[in-house]
């Protein structure tokens, strides 16, 4: 069965937001106040904004290499977004209280975060061309 | 802890929509549309303008590497003004900064290349649309810095100006 790159990119997303997750969780850096945003956010924010949206529109089409730097703006900035909508305003996950990285202020972790919200288009983009390839080969 | 005024919420969302958004919109543009080329880049004809055209493509392709840390320091500038937080003075002065280098650069680049003289700026929509962001991005930068520089979350966070601020008024470094 082959899995078009649009699919794949979602696909990838959403493997990444599992991952990052579970990591969050074992380690209890962040706790959500419901189930339901946790899957949102998985859902929702990792799988058809950055994943679909961000990866697939920006970099799904043609090079990759000029293209990079503006995958990684746009997840940021969206991350920001996402993380200043969070700490301002939903309230959706809250921090624990030991440092992240020696970072202890729990907007300054936000930023942080908000951040590397940035590399989740790039490792979504690489995987989901891996998957198309590895589909293809099956 | 100052409260967020008027012109503060004006400046965080120029911070968010126009050197965050706009940026990215700008680059997505770029690379799926013709939208932000000038007209001279599809002209096949002239041998020294599709040399120009090259170089000037060569130029462009140089910048969103350098456009990802205005995007993202000015979407942490906005971040951190909403928060009332004095980080924003922080990185709204690099967003600033590194904006207004970047379109001075630019400037040069068209003001060298004859890409500003008159002839191409009143035949060319793309080269006008470029100038209307060159000129955009200085205005908004030295606003921008001129704004923060005398912004009550940088003093906040001034230990001099505090401490002699806290000398006026007759007490020592401890506050008593």
């Amino acid at each position: 069965m082959s899995v078009n790159l649009p699919a794949a990119c979602f696909l990838a997303a959403v493997a990444i937001g599992v991952f990052v997750e579970a990591i969050a969780g074992a380690f209890k850096v962040w706790t959500y106040r419901s189930r339901l945003f946790l899957i949102f956010n998985i859902v929702v924010v990792f799988g058809l904004v950055q994943g679909w949206g961000v990866g697939w529109v920006i970099g799904g089409h043609g090079a990759l290499r000029g293209v990079f730097p503006v995958l990684f703006m746009v997840g940021a900035v969206l991350g920001i977004l996402t993380e200043g909508l969070n700490q301002y305003w939903l309230h959706a996950w809250s921090w624990s209280e030991r440092p992240l990285f020696g970072i202890s202020r729990a907007i300054d972790k936000s930023a942080v975060v908000g951040v590397a919200w940035g590399f989740a288009p790039l490792v979504t983009v690489l995987l989901a061309r891996l998957i198309v390839k590895a589909s293809v080969g099956v | 802890m100052p409260r967020l005024s008027m012109m503060d919420k004006i400046h965080a969302a120029i911070f968010a929509v126009g050197g965050s958004g706009l940026v990215c919109a700008y680059w997505i543009a770029f690379f799926h549309s013709d939208l932000t080329l000038p007209k001279f880049v599809h002209n096949v004809t002239n041998p020294d303008v599709v040399r120009l055209a090259t170089v000037y493509m060569g130029f462009e392709s140089a910048f969103p590497l350098a456009d990802l840390l205005v995007a993202v320091t000015s979407a942490l500038a906005a971040f951190y003004l909403i928060g009332r937080d004095a980080k924003a003075v922080l990185f709204g002065l690099v967003a600033s900064g590194a904006l207004g280098f970047l379109a001075f650069i630019d400037i040069s680049f068209n003001l060298l290349h004859g890409l500003y003289a008159p002839a191409n700026l009143f035949s060319d929509t793309g080269l006008q649309m470029e100038a209307v962001i060159n000129v955009g991005c200085v205005v908004g930068a030295t606003w921008s810095i001129w704004r923060l520089w005398g912004h009550p979350l940088r003093r906040a966070e001034d230990r001099p100006s505090r401490l002699r601020a806290m000398e006026t008024v007759g007490l020592d470094a401890a506050g008593n």
